[in-house]
Order: C-alpha cells, then sequence, then structure tokens
C-alpha cells in the first residue's frame, strides 16, 4: 500500500516535470528558434516580433541583472543560449574564458552602419566578438533648483554645500569612474597608486553622500531630495529630464565614460544560424532605430539616425550626446589583475 | 506598562503594513515615477497588462512555485508519517539531513546546484528552477508536517485500522483530514518561499524560464517604474484572497465543532 501511494506521487511528479520542461526547452536541428540572455528592456518588443515574422524563428528572451551573472551561467555550461548580450567589459571577460564565438564576418553584412566609435573598439578590436547595439554614458545627473546653478564637473559630488543630497551609483567600477577622473587620472588605469588615490577620494566624501542607489536617483533628483548625483545616461535619465526641466544631465569635462552593450554568439551556441540572422537583422538601420524609438536606448548603429523618428531624442545630451561632448569619454574595460586593487579599495568604503 | 505593551504593539502594526499600504496606494499614482502624488489613474495596470514579457515571467513563477510547493508538501507529508510514525535509529539523522538547507546560505546553494547541473548536463529550465525551490522549501513543508504528526493522537489511527480500515484507507479517512489545513499551510508557506526567491532562481533558471523576481531584479539598470506597484498590489490582493477563504474555511470549522479545531470525521470525509 504504502509502496503504490509513493509510485503514484512519483508518476504525478515525473509527468507534471516533464510536461513542463518538453515545453521550455530544447528544439531539434532545423533552427525554429534563438534564445538570447540579454538586459531587460534593452531589446524592444517590436524588434522580436518583427524578426519573428520575418523568419519564422520563435524568440525566447530571457533577462539578467548583471553581467556576471551572464558569465557565470555560461561558464557553468550547458546554457542554451545562442545570443548574449554583454557589456563592453564583459565581452574582454567572456572573450578571456572562451565564451563567445569569434565572429565569422563574412556571415555578417551591415558592420559598416556602425558609429565610428563603435567599430573597431577598444575593447573589441575590430568587432571579432560582438556587434554593438546600444550605447550610453556615465556622466552627471543634477537638480538646477537645488544646485541654484550649472554643474559641468565632478568636483560637485564633493561639495560639501550638497552635504546629504549627493548619490554615487552603487557599483564599484561605476563608483570609481569620478573617483579617478576627478584627481585627473584616467577612469581606466590600472595602476596600484591611482586606484589607492581614488579609494581615498571615496573614503572623504563618504560623509558627504545621501548614498549609494543605482536604481531611483532619476526619481530622487526629480523630487528634489537629491541634488547630484552620478547617473547612467540613456532611457531612464532622459525621461526625468525631458519632465522635468530642472534636472540635467551633463557629460562631466573630466570626460565622464561610455558604456556599449552589444551582441555576441555564445559558445557552441545550438541555434548559430539563427544567432547570425539575428545579428544581421539588428545591424539593419531601420531595425537599430527601433532601439531608439521603441526602447528610448541610443543604437550604436549611426546609418539608423536617419530612421528615427522623434528628432529631440538625437539632441538629448541624456541620449545622444556628441562627438564634442565626448571627446574625453572613455570605454570602461575589464581591469583584469587590477580588479583586486578595486575590489580591496570598494570594500573599505563600504566598510567605512 | 500595559498601555506601553499596547502602543508598541500598535506601531509593530503600523510598521508591518505601511509598506504594504504605500505600495497599494501608489499603484494608482498617475506620475511616472516617485514618491509625489500627481493623480488617481489606472494607468499603471493598463501597463502591466500589456507587458507580456514580465507577466510571462509571472505564470513561470506560478508554475514553479505550483510545482515546487506540491512536490515539497506530498514528500514533507510522507517523511513526517515515516519519520514520527515508523521511527527506526537514524530517523534524527534524516530529519536533520532534510533541514540543513535551512541553515546554508542560499548563494552556496545555487553555486552547488549550478554546478551539478551543469555536470550531469541537465539543461537549466523549469525542472532545474523545481528541483532547487524543492531544496529550500522541503525543510518547511517536513518541519510543519513533522509538527502537526507529532501533536496527532496514535490511538486514532490504530482505532480505525482496529475498525478494519486497510492504511491506505486510514490515510484517506482519517490521516489526512485530520491533517488538512496543516497540509495547506505548508503547501502555502512552500508556494510562497518559491514565487519569492531570488537566490537560487538566478543560478538555476535556464532559456525561457526567468521567474518573476529575476525579471524584476534585472530591471534595475533601466530603471523601476510604478508598474511593479501595480503588480504588487494584485499580488497582494490574491494572498489576502487565499488566506481569507482558508482562513474562513477555518474558523466554521472551528465554531462548528465545540471540540475545537479537530474537525468532525462524517463533515470532512463525506465529499470523498
Amino acid at each position: 500500500m504504502k509502496r503504490t501511494a509513493l509510485i503514484a506521487v512519483a508518476a504525478v511528479a515525473a509527468l507534471g516535470l516533464s510536461a513542463c520542461s518538453s515545453g521550455s526547452g530544447g528544439s531539434s536541428a532545423a533552427s525554429t528558434q534563438l534564445n538570447i540572455y540579454a538586459w531587460a528592456d534593452e531589446i524592444p518588443k517590436s524588434v522580436i516580433a518583427a524578426f519573428e515574422k520575418e523568419t519564422g524563428i520563435t524568440v525566447t528572451v530571457d533577462t539578467f541583472d548583471a553581467n556576471e551573472t551572464m558569465i557565470s551561467k555560461l561558464a557553468a555550461g550547458s546554457a542554451g543560449y545562442d545570443i548574449v548580450e554583454p557589456s563592453q567589459y564583459a565581452v574582454q571577460q567572456l572573450v578571456g574564458q572562451d565564451l563567445v564565438e569569434k565572429l565569422d564576418h563574412s556571415k555578417i553584412t551591415g558592420l559598416d552602419n556602425l558609429g565610428k566609435k563603435f567599430a573597431d573598439p577598444s575593447y573589441d578590436p575590430g568587432n571579432e566578438y560582438s556587434v554593438p547595439w546600444i550605447w550610453g554614458t556615465t556622466g552627471l545627473a543634477y537638480n538646477e533648483k537645488c544646485t541654484g546653478k550649472a554643474i559641468d564637473s565632478w568636483d560637485a559630488l564633493w561639495d560639501p554645500a550638497y552635504k546629504g543630497k549627493i548619490y554615487m551609483l552603487d557599483n564599484m567600477l561605476s563608483a570609481y569612474i569620478p573617483a579617478l577622473q576627478v584627481n585627473g587620472l584616467k577612469a581606466t588605469s590600472t595602476s596600484e597608486k591611482d586606484i589607492e588615490k581614488a579609494t581615498q577620494s571615496l573614503l572623504d566624501q563618504k560623509p558627504l553622500l545621501a548614498g549609494y542607489n543605482s536604481s531611483n536617483y532619476s526619481d530622487l533628483l526629480a523630487s528634489g531630495d537629491a541634488c547630484v548625483a552620478e547617473a547612467y545616461g540613456g532611457s531612464a535619465i532622459a525621461k526625468v529630464t525631458a519632465a522635468n526641466p530642472d534636472v540635467k544631465f551633463v557629460i562631466p569635462k573630466e570626460g565622464g565614460t561610455l558604456w556599449v552593450d552589444g551582441f555576441a554568439v555564445a559558445k557552441g551556441a545550438p541555434h548559430a544560424d539563427a544567432a547570425y540572422k539575428w545579428l544581421n537583422f539588428t545591424l539593419r538601420p531601420e531595425i537599430a532605430a527601433m532601439a531608439t524609438n521603441d526602447g528610448g536606448s541610443a543604437t550604436a548603429n549611426d546609418a539608423a539616425k536617419a530612421d528615427i523618428t522623434d528628432k529631440t531624442m538625437l539632441e538629448s545630451v541624456a541620449v545622444y550626446p556628441t562627438d564634442e561632448q565626448l571627446k574625453d569619454s572613455e570605454f570602461i574595460v575589464d581591469p583584469g589583475k587590477a580588479l583586486q586593487y578595486f575590489q580591496q579599495g570598494w570594500t573599505k568604503v563600504k566598510a567605512s | 506598562m500595559d498601555r506601553v505593551t499596547s502602543w508598541i504593539a500598535r506601531l509593530v502594526l503600523v510598521f508591518l503594513y505601511v509598506p504594504i499600504v504605500a505600495v497599494i496606494v501608489y499603484s494608482f499614482n498617475a506620475a511616472s515615477g516617485g514618491y509625489r502624488w500627481t493623480g488617481f489613474s489606472f494607468r499603471w495596470y493598463g501597463e502591466l497588462f500589456g507587458d507580456t514579457a514580465l507577466l510571462q515571467t509571472l505564470a513561470t513563477s506560478a508554475v514553479v512555485g505550483v510545482l515546487a510547493a506540491s512536490v515539497a508538501t506530498v514528500i514533507g507529508l510522507l517523511a513526517a508519517i515515516g519519520l514520527v510514525r515508523y521511527p527506526v535509529k537514524g530517523s534524527g539523522v534524516v530529519l536533520g539531513a532534510i533541514v540543513l538547507p535551512l541553515i546554508v546560505p542560499e548563494i552556496v546553494l545555487g553555486v552547488a546546484l549550478l554546478s551539478v547541473f551543469s555536470f550531469l548536463h541537465v539543461p537549466l529550465g523549469i525542472l532545474t528552477l523545481v528541483l532547487g525551490h524543492l531544496i529550500i522549501t522541503l525543510p518547511l513543508t517536513t518541519l510543519i508536517m513533522v509538527g502537526a504528526f507529532r501533536t496527532l493522537d496514535p490511538s486514532l489511527i490504530e482505532a480505525a485500522a482496529d475498525l478494519g480500515c486497510t492504511p491506505w484507507r486510514t490515510f484517506t479517512r482519517v490521516l489526512f483530514p485530520l491533517m488538512r489545513s496543516s497540509i495547506i499551510a505548508a503547501w502555502l508557506l512552500a508556494f510562497t518561499v518559491s514565487l519569492g526567491n531570488i537566490v537560487i532562481s538566478t543560478f538555476v533558471s535556464g532559456v525561457g524560464s526567468t521567474t518573476m523576481p529575476l525579471r524584476v531584479y534585472s530591471l534595475l539598470k533601466s530603471g523601476l517604474t510604478p508598474e511593479l506597484n501595480a503588480l504588487g498590489t494584485l499580488l497582494i490582493v490574491l494572498t489576502f484572497v487565499v488566506v481569507l477563504s482558508v482562513g474562513i474555511q477555518q474558523m466554521r470549522r472551528i465554531l462548528a465543532s465545540p471540540s475545537g479545531p479537530a474537525p468532525a470525521p462524517e463533515r470532512t470525509t463525506a465529499p470523498r
């Protein structure tokens, strides 16, 4: 009796589980499927719908919260993703760990549509492993009503006048950008001495801070609870600057930095042919323009600018800063061995 | 002194419920962010129901939650019956082994699961999510079931056997009805834990199986919207409905039988 009950339970469980796993999982040799692992909200629904309609391929999109999550998933193997969307430094890490395929450029058309900043970028020479999709900046946002004047320097984040109304991004490498640049150092520095100096600046800054915040600083700026904040450029801050004229976003004169999220083909991608179709599809100007039209982000595709319907986006510093504003901006790259200096410093800062 | 205690109790209640009330209130705020009230609106509910990506992850979470909670409850019940009714040397060790994941940090379990699954070439997906959530829900359901089973008078089971019930009939006619409220409690607790899990899910979710908390967490980069308040409100309402309906049933039973929470056998077994 006990045994029959157990068998029944086991059978029910097995039925339930297998029914589900077949629904979500594997496919056969013909690529009618494409599995994408991407940042949330960076690929507009319209792009996916258009791709599915044209190719008949079913697209599954999963989202991650950090590059590191995505890398660890791929590193463990058997993740089943075809296309991943790493940020610039994550491309280097993926290449270093042999987790992405070298792109076969003979199968890709439209790479010349990319802006010149993104063709042959420092983190991926020759676009050997990744195709940039959208980009943005790390800069300074402030509420002019609160500051009473225009601001153009990272110095504002160290200004005692704004004590208790200063926010920094809650991300190690992002927090070090102003800390390094305010000292006249490069944000890509890997020297232990430079990083120590930046750590000291962060420690000095801490009593002035209202907090480290990567999620709702734009709301805090809009309501005036924050005066100045280190901010990511992009759709979130652009919405706030458009809705509230007091809130401004600037690329600080020390340079600021650039980030790029692009597509790469995962090593051993089960649907590699579909992955290449995706790369070619998203390189088309009219498709890339959807990233701005529907997603509110800046596309790395220069040819797409003609297809952008809301021309004010092209003039917004938060979305499309000009080359002039970006002349000193750098890509944050994988710090390599210097990562430990950042980590030691960051631990000290967080603990103080 | 009593007054002080009663005020503290009130403050604690306020503290517990303020965030919940805030979520509900702000889900009707027309503003696209921040805490300034700009007007009443159903806008965010509209956006929520148009957000297929978020709803898809909610469905994934529900499927995983139902499966994990059901399997964990069944195993917990069987484990309790085995451990309490038929104790052998080593029963304590078995119980300890089941409960151990409670004190192991979830992140350790997550990393370990990811390595095990990739070593065994198990594709990450609903199956691995359910297995992962099972590890953290099983201790809870087992503990509840063991506790509930211990409070049962063993003579009831013996009496049933004495009156000619087979073990299976004893289970369906006596044991199950007596333990029904604990089973429901265990299931609901396991479901809630599974629904809210983020650490283990991060490691064991795969293609097409992003869960709702993972989705919400990944939205941090592009900015949270009040749409999530609408989602939170609906989940809170759902929870209230479930808890109330279970609670009302329980209350009715308590009121109906003078002997306390134990239900009268003839009433509860009738539907079978």
